[in-house]
């Protein structure tokens, strides 16, 4: 039997990478699982790949009204929310000197202001007993020069975390950030051997993340092996942020 | 099948609380475990509970020899190790001002100097796939009155597993840190009373404290490959105690 039998869950951002490997994940332990992405033809593909006990719902999850289209599926097909994972989230390039108003907007809208609205209007759905995971990045506990506002924009997931727990307690409610390090996907498969080679020096594992291995952490923060873990941050990058 | 299947534990501290509720749970994944600690009799019932996977070894982590008998006893039989969940560990209150040096001696000849040679002696057995768990604690990370001694000694097992993961580097072996936060071991029980297990609970996001059961569960997912782009990480399992 699955770990997650029975379970219903909402990846946004599912349709690709680290997210789109865990719906698999969860699908194969039993759950049904909605995704979200914002390309159609992007999400067709994905829902396609899972193959079975998948919705995939068109939306933005910077856009309210997305998310509200979004849930009002979720209601209407099953009328409750076990798992929250929110993993919507992109982050480009500015150094401090070069930051416009719209990096800034762009970073904050999608990643905090979309995540925090994700888990806001989850909340009538969601089961007593339910479990949010977020997407942080090792980013937010370091210095990546010209990453600032994608590194600040995590830090502020990192801690939503510690207040909704508090907030969240009478529901036991379990609210938890995942944060990969460098991972293999098709973008890193892209970089040139050397700066390969650099990012792999820097990992105390010596190998980059493989994306079925972040789906692994994912379950286990989504099911209840982990039903006294919450309120955490847990770097899953090879050691990488830890030294 | 379980996700434990064909390995090779040793579980310091394994005959009661959390290293027993690890124990049993590594046992249901497919483990054989050795479980450590000072006390026969404990050391009894639990291989009596456990089953026929389960093998006992007396002695302390704060003895050297105790230590090269328990892993004479692994190499023999097992000839490799897969899984050591360096658990073992103590402390007492005493305020500042009233801090011993002996007070100091114990906890950290137990808790650090005792975790270390765990970890040293039993990395000639380990290869390729092994997992080092060291219990840390959300005293590391939190300023309970009292305790600072003890908090010390779990902040520098924390930090134990940040160097090692560079130490251990190209040998494919992991490490990382479990922190439990209040956990109703019966040792727990006792020594908090009804009233104090009350304040844990009430000061716990989770509104209560861990059954053992939960930590054991942590770190079968810590020994097992589903943590395998882990390393260097501390995983509080503390219902969020330490991160509000």
């Amino acid at each position: 039997m699955g770990k997650l039998e029975g379970k219903v869950a909402v990846i946004t951002g599912g349709s690709s990478g680290l997210a789109l490997e865990s719906a698999k994940r969860f699908v194969e332990e039993g759950a049904y699982v909605f995704i979200t992405g914002r390309r159609q033809e992007a999400l067709d593909e994905a829902v396609k790949l899972i193959g079975r006990n998948v919705t995939g719902v068109r939306g933005d999850a910077s856009n309210l009204d997305d998310l509200d289209r979004l849930f009002d599926t979720v209601k209407r097909e099953k009328g409750k929310i076990d798992v929250l994972f929110a993993s919507a989230g992109k982050g480009e390039a500015a150094k401090l000197g070069e930051i416009t108003e719209q990096h800034f907007d762009a970073g904050f809208d999608l990643i905090v202001r979309g995540t925090l609205f994700t888990v806001q209007k989850a909340l009538p759905l969601l089961n007593d007993g339910g479990s949010i995971i977020m997407i942080g990045s090792v980013a937010s506990v370091k210095g990546f020069p010209g990453f600032g506002v994608y590194a600040a924009s995590k830090a502020a997931l990192r801690s939503f975390a510690r207040t909704w727990v508090n907030e969240l307690k009478g529901r036991h409610i379990r609210v938890n950030v995942l944060s990969p390090g460098q991972v293999d996907t098709p973008d890193s498969q892209r970089l040139d051997k050397e700066t390969r080679e650099m990012f792999e020096s820097l990992i105390p594992r010596g190998k980059m993340g493989r994306p079925e291995e972040i789906a692994a952490v994912a379950l286990f923060l989504a099911s209840d092996e982990s039903s006294y873990v919450n309120g955490v941050d847990l770097a899953v990058d090879g050691g990488f942020s830890a030294i | 099948m379980g996700k434990l299947e064909g390995k090779v534990a040793v579980i310091t501290g394994g005959a009661t609380g959390i290293g027993r509720a690890a124990a049993k749970r590594f046992i249901e994944e497919g483990a054989i475990v050795f479980i450590f600690g000072r006390r026969q009799a404990e050391l009894d019932a639990a291989v009596a509970d456990l089953g026929s996977n389960a093998r006992a070894v007396k002695g302390s982590i704060s003895d050297l020899a105790d230590l090269d008998r328990l892993y004479a006893a692994v190499k023999a039989e097992r000839g490799t190790l897969d899984i050591v969940f360096a658990n073992a560990g103590a402390g007492s209150p005493l305020p500042l001002g009233k801090i011993t040096a002996e007070h100091i001696d114990e906890t950290f000849d137990t808790n650090v100097k005792g975790t270390i040679f765990t970890v040293q002696k039993a990395l000639p057995l380990m290869g390729k796939g092994g997992s080092i768990i060291l219990t840390g604690s959300s005293a590391g990370t939190t300023g309970a009155p009292t305790m600072s001694v003890y908090s010390a000694s779990k902040a520098a097992v924390r930090n134990l597993a940040r160097t090692w993961a560079e130490d251990l580097k190209g040998t494919g072996i992991r490490v990382n840190v479990l922190s439990p936060g209040a956990t109703a071991t019966e040792l727990a029980k006792a020594a908090l009373g009804e009233e104090g297990q009350k304040v844990y609970a009430a000061m716990t996001p989770l509104q209560r404290m861990a059954d053992p059961a939960e930590i054991g569960a942590a770190a079968a997912f810590l020994a097992s490959d589903d943590s395998s782009f882990m390393t260097a990480s501390e995983l509080a399992v503390d219902g969020g105690l330490a991160q509000i």
